[in-house]
């Protein structure tokens, strides 16, 4: 939908392809065109051949991969680039070396960029759990597995000691197979109670590398972003500066063209350790835009049409504040599970002053139970902090959504926790603040009594009065 | 004449009604509800009336009581006790009476006295007036109602329950008043309870007097019922005598069974030159133009009969029975057989079980003892448990003869003797622990229960707390009007429906459509709530056209599985109690299952010892006879 949005406004056709289970999604009806692949789930999205396929029948000069799929996938770059086909995203071999977590660690180690303790890829078998074993011997639990192909925090297990090492090596190598089709894991030491601090960068095919300021996305639920703010609200201005700075470094240690990010961790004793760089347009791209101006689609679609860079690092500023709020199809209180396969009763959305909302729903839409639980991203800006963290209750108490049960009370009593308002969280907040999830499953009088009304209307008769 | 009000002491009120020349009459809404729309007029439309009534000026309203407290929760899902803050918000100046069943409080059969005690004090906070009766005329089943009234500072009205027949002599009623004032004192307005509308005008007219002759200084409350017509002749003949309060109803919602129009009442009298102090006849007369326009909606609740039925002086069912009395058996299938039993079966049964008070609940007793015994083809073949704890004289003594041997040998058998030795006579019931009923409740609602709430729950346990589940479902519903609540046939599309809230906040529902899913495993019913869409999912009830018709048991079939340990239900019930656990040892004799039917309990005992092998009914399950309810494995 986003990238639509950027097509439609830069004057070119916007073709989007669909799994039968997305027909009705929102941005299927927005295209100019759209092109049914295949049943699904998850799987037509998946092949390469078929996505190739299709772009050639319809003629289509470029690709833009989006944030999930194929959008990480260097052999599907590669496959668009053997094709004639734009790919709206670094060359392949970057994608390659980066997608390679480990490959990514060598070419970071090189270049001076600070990092978190790790292995190579362990080997098959029991050698590669020796390797794991004697690993986290020597840096002490807990470790963190990652799957080598991984992003977006999935593929990422937490390791308390051998005992579940030993059992979890295993499952997740099975899961990286599936996931993301390579099985090849490897062990970095746990950085305790982090923050998540990442850095937009965006680059041309000439080198110029440019960052547009820095997000926290520390408050995750098991890896997965809910909420995520641009600006970092790290007091001390210089770190940031040097984070940032680091960023462009390691992006042009490996090359980078077109948008991409640049994760740190940085903990308690405010040391920072590069994690990954992403190869795509993140979900949370949105609150840069917002407190940069900046539209970062268009310009990797600009990018990626073989223009530079028409902005330099000093015509980037940040001014204020914005807050990315993940409203997901989930509920809370039974432990975030996803709300699949319910319809959308009602829809009404907040507006006004400092709201962007990037969404996929609409009155009526059922909701497939097959992919992301994402309804709307919800993004606020404020000119200071605390007028964000204002503005952003407001819109979560005029957001309606009924039909699933939504992450928005949820986030309702988050914005009102005090250490929400100081700004002070680090990737243990939704485990430490386990209290959010107590609010009221609130029904209102008119609705309950609209429910014995509906149900008198059913029966033909009011079944407790007879 | 000045009216009499709310916050007047029994002396007082004493006083006022000595000196008045003239009488005062008690508008009995709630016995309206009661005799001839099942009970179910809804608090909507007594607040819709409160504003009139309260100028019309009468002594009290009779508007909670009797079968309606557990109406109230059961079938209208208000709260009994809101309902009289709601209406006393509207109504500050009218006493408010209540109709209680002594020891059997608002059911059907005796509670343990701290029970009784604590219920009345709760509903002594809201109610004036408390007219008390035992339907045996047994005045200690009274007492500790009257002490609790009394201590409350309320008004108390105890009854002498009327009927007709040899032994209801005026001699035994006067003594019977002196029964009662031996307990009470003369700080009481006494009630002639004339629940079935029995008698000619002369003969209450002559009861009336027999009373005032002994008792001149005693204020006598006339009650009687229309169920043949001749009510207000008897109201008549009873205020000429010099009874000082009456009853008779809105004439808007008169109906057959119940009280008599008022403004009749006051019409007649006063040709007679009795004058109805206090009351205000505009007031009157608005109130019933407010409430016509409603009565169509309470159409499906009344009775199935329409008309008067002036055999009442022959099988003497009281008003507030006839409806659901004729009810059931529509429901049953035995409306063509009610010439039998109201005529013939139950005028036979109430002279052989000792011509009592055919008043709840031993009406109830003699209604389904009649039924029983016409449908069963057996007479007494079948007797219910109450029947037999009548027998025993659980409820009190026989007020003129006990029932003849063989109707005891019927019930219990060749042995009778012996049971009714070791078994026969009142017991004190044990008192329970209060504190412990309020945390079980406590535990089956997720809060602490008020008082209130405690109170309803100790009266009736499963459908208190199915109330308040259902109102944390479904909200506040009394603020529906009877166009909504006793809809029939569902809405128009399009329809709008515009109600306040209990908090006062407006809605506006709009009616869209109702559609199937696609499998027609559900249906959707959308609506437009403040101008929100909405839909609510309903599952459809799965057909059963497939299922093959369960084989039908006959009685003889069904005592010899019991024999054999597959105890099935004997008739048509549903199931109050499960008094055993899968695996427990059983002797026979021992009680398995307490069946309801007609608000009468009857257990079902086991025929063999062994151990519950399995335990197929649930309460609450409404069974047929024939169903499966419990297993019991025979040991050898």
């Amino acid at each position: 939908m986003r990238i639509i949005r950027a097509v439609q406004e830069l004057g070119h056709i916007a073709v989007a392809i669909y799994e039968t289970p997305d027909k009705d999604a929102l941005h299927i009806r927005t295209a100019d065109e759209a092109i049914w692949i295949g049943d699904g789930p998850r799987c037509d999205y998946l092949n390469i051949d078929k996505v190739i396929g299709v772009a050639k029948k319809v003629g289509a000069d470029a690709i833009h991969p989006g944030y999930g799929f194929l959008a990480e996938n260097p052999d599907f770059a590669k496959a668009c680039e053997h094709n004639d086909i734009i790919f709206i995203g670094p060359p392949s071999d970057v994608i390659q070396a980066l997608g390679d977590k480990v490959t990514a660690r060598r070419i970071m180690l090189e270049a001076g960029i600070p990092m978190v303790p790790g292995t190579d890829n362990l080997s098959a078998g029991d050698a590669g759990l020796r390797e794991a074993i004697d690993f986290a011997d020597k840096y002490g639990y807990p470790v963190m597995l990652k799957a080598t192909a991984g992003g977006g925090g999935r593929g990422i297990r937490r390791v308390e000691n051998e005992k579940q090492l030993r059992t979890e090596l295993p499952m997740a190598r099975a899961e990286a197979k599936s996931a993301f089709n390579n099985d090849a894991v490897f062990l970095e030491k746990a950085v305790i109670n982090p923050k998540h601090v990442e850095v937009q960068i965006i680059a041309d095919k000439d080198g110029n590398t440019v960052h547009l300021g820095s997000r926290d996305c520390s408050i995750q639920r098991r890896n997965q972003k809910l909420v995520e703010i641009a600006p970092s609200l790290i007091q001390d201005k210089a770190l940031v500066d040097k984070i940032c700075a680091t960023a462009v470094t390691a992006a042009k240690a490996s090359h980078y063209v077109n948008a991409g990010t640049v994760e740190f961790l940085v903990d308690r004793d405010w040391k920072f350790y590069f994690m990954e760089i992403n190869t795509r347009v993140q979900v949370e791209h949105t609150v840069t835009e917002m407190v940069t101006g900046i539209d970062i689609v268009r310009t990797q679609i600009k990018l990626a049409l073989g223009k530079n860079l028409s902005f330099c690092q000093e015509d980037v500023h940040i001014r204020g504040f914005a807050v990315e709020m993940r409203i997901n199809a989930e509920d809370p209180q039974n432990n975030f599970m996803p709300e699949g396969g319910k319809t959308v009763s009602v829809y009404r959305s907040p507006g006004g002053y400092g709201v962007r909302l990037d969404g996929f729903v609409y009155q009526g839409f059922t909701i497939p139970k097959v992919y992301d639980s994402l309804l709307v991203k919800m993004t606020v800006f404020g000119f200071s902090w605390s007028e964000t963290v204002d503005r952003l209750l407001r819109c979560l108490n005029n957001f309606v959504i009924t039909g699933p049960k939504t992450t928005i009370p949820y986030y309702v009593n988050l914005v009102q926790d005090p250490d929400f308002k100081k700004g002070d969280f680090d990737t243990s907040f939704i485990e430490t603040h386990s209290h959010l999830i107590n609010y009221e499953d609130q029904v209102s009088e008119g609705n309950k009594l609209a429910h014995l009304i509906a149900e008198i209307h059913y029966k033909g008769e009011n079944p407790y009065a007879v | 004449m000045e009216r009499i009000v709310q916050g007047m002491g029994i002396s007082e009120v004493l006083r006022s009604m000595r000196q008045a020349d003239g009488y005062y009459i008690t508008n009995t809404a709630r016995d309206m509800s009661q005799s001839d729309y099942k009970n179910r007029i809804l608090l909507h439309t007594d607040l819709l009336a409160a504003p009139s009534r309260e100028e019309a000026g009468y002594f009290s309203l009779e508007i909670t009581g009797g079968a309606s407290v557990h109406v109230d929760i059961l079938r209208k899902q208000v709260d009994p006790f809101l309902k009289l803050e709601l209406l006393r918000e509207k109504m500050p100046k009218t006493m408010f009476q209540t109709l209680c069943r002594g020891i059997n409080l608002f059911g059907y059969r005796p509670y343990p006295q701290n029970v009784i005690r604590f219920v009345v004090k709760e509903f002594a906070k809201y109610v004036d007036v408390w007219r008390v009766f035992d339907f045996l005329n047994h005045v200690p089943n009274m007492q500790a109602v009257f002490e609790e009234v009394q201590a409350a500072g309320k008004i108390l009205e105890p009854c002498i329950c009327f009927s007709t027949g040899p032994e209801h002599t005026n001699e035994f009623y006067v003594k019977k008043v002196q029964e009662i004032l031996d307990v009470t004192g003369d700080e009481m307005l006494l009630c002639i309870k004339n629940h079935g509308g029995l008698g000619s005008p002369k003969r209450i007219g002559e009861l009336v007097d027999a009373i005032l002759q002994k008792y001149p200084e005693m204020i006598v409350h006339y009650h009687g019922h229309n169920t043949d017509g001749n009510d207000i002749g008897r109201i008549v003949s009873a205020a000429m005598a010099g009874a000082k309060i009456v009853d008779a109803s809105d004439h808007a919602f008169t109906g057959y069974y119940g009280p008599p129009p008022i403004l009749s009442v006051i019409h007649t009298l006063k040709e007679y030159g009795r004058n109805a102090v206090g009351v205000n006849e505009e007031a009157i007369m608005e109130t019933s133009e407010l409430l016509q326009p409603e009565r169509k909606y309470y159409e499906y609740f009344e009775s199935q009969i329409k008309g008067f039925d002036p055999t009442v002086q022959i099988h003497k069912l009281p008003g507030g029975a006839m409806g659901s009395s004729l009810e059931q058996a529509a429901k049953g299938g035995f409306l063509d057989k009610m010439p039998e039993i109201l005529h013939k079966e139950l005028p036979k049964v109430q002279i052989e079980l000792g011509n009592y008070w055919s008043v709840t609940p031993g009406s109830q007793i003699l209604w389904t003892t009649a039924v029983s015994n016409v449908q069963g083809g057996d007479r007494y073949g079948n007797c219910s448990g109450d029947l037999r704890n009548l027998l025993l004289g659980k409820y009190g003594p026989f007020p003129f003869y006990q029932p003849p041997d063989w109707i005891y040998e019927k019930a219990f058998g060749p042995d009778w003797k012996k049971v009714l030795e070791e078994q026969g006579g009142m017991e004190a019931i044990e008192d329970i622990d209060i504190e412990k009923e309020r945390k079980t409740l406590a535990d089956k609602l997720g809060y602490a229960p008020t008082e209130q709430q405690l109170v309803t729950y100790l009266q009736h346990p499963n459908d208190a707390v199915n109330f308040f589940r259902f109102e944390e479902k479904f909200g506040k519903v009394y603020v529906l009007p009877p166009s909504i609540l006793f809809r029939r046939g569902g809405f128009k599309l399009g329809e709008t429906l515009a109600f306040k809230d209990h908090s006062g906040k407006e809605h506006i529902i709009e009616m869209g459509p109702m559609q199937e899913s696609e499998d027609g495993s559900e249906t959707n019913v959308y609506l437009n709530i403040d101008h929100h869409q909405r839909h609510f999912v309903f599952e459809n009830a799965v057909a059963q056209a497939g299922e093959a018709k369960a084989i039908k048991l006959n009685k003889k079939e069904i005592e010899d599985l019991a024999k054999a340990g597959d105890v099935r239900a004997p008739f048509t019930a549903n199931i109050c109690e499960i008094s055993v656990k899968e695996g427990q040892e059983v002797k026979a004799g021992e009680k398995l299952v307490v069946l309801e039917a007609m608000k009468m309990q009857t257990p079902v005992n086991s025929e063999v010892d062994g151990v519950v092998a399995k335990i197929v009914a649930k309460v609450g399950d409404a069974v047929q006879p024939g169903d499966e309810l419990v297993k019991v494995t025979p040991v050898a």
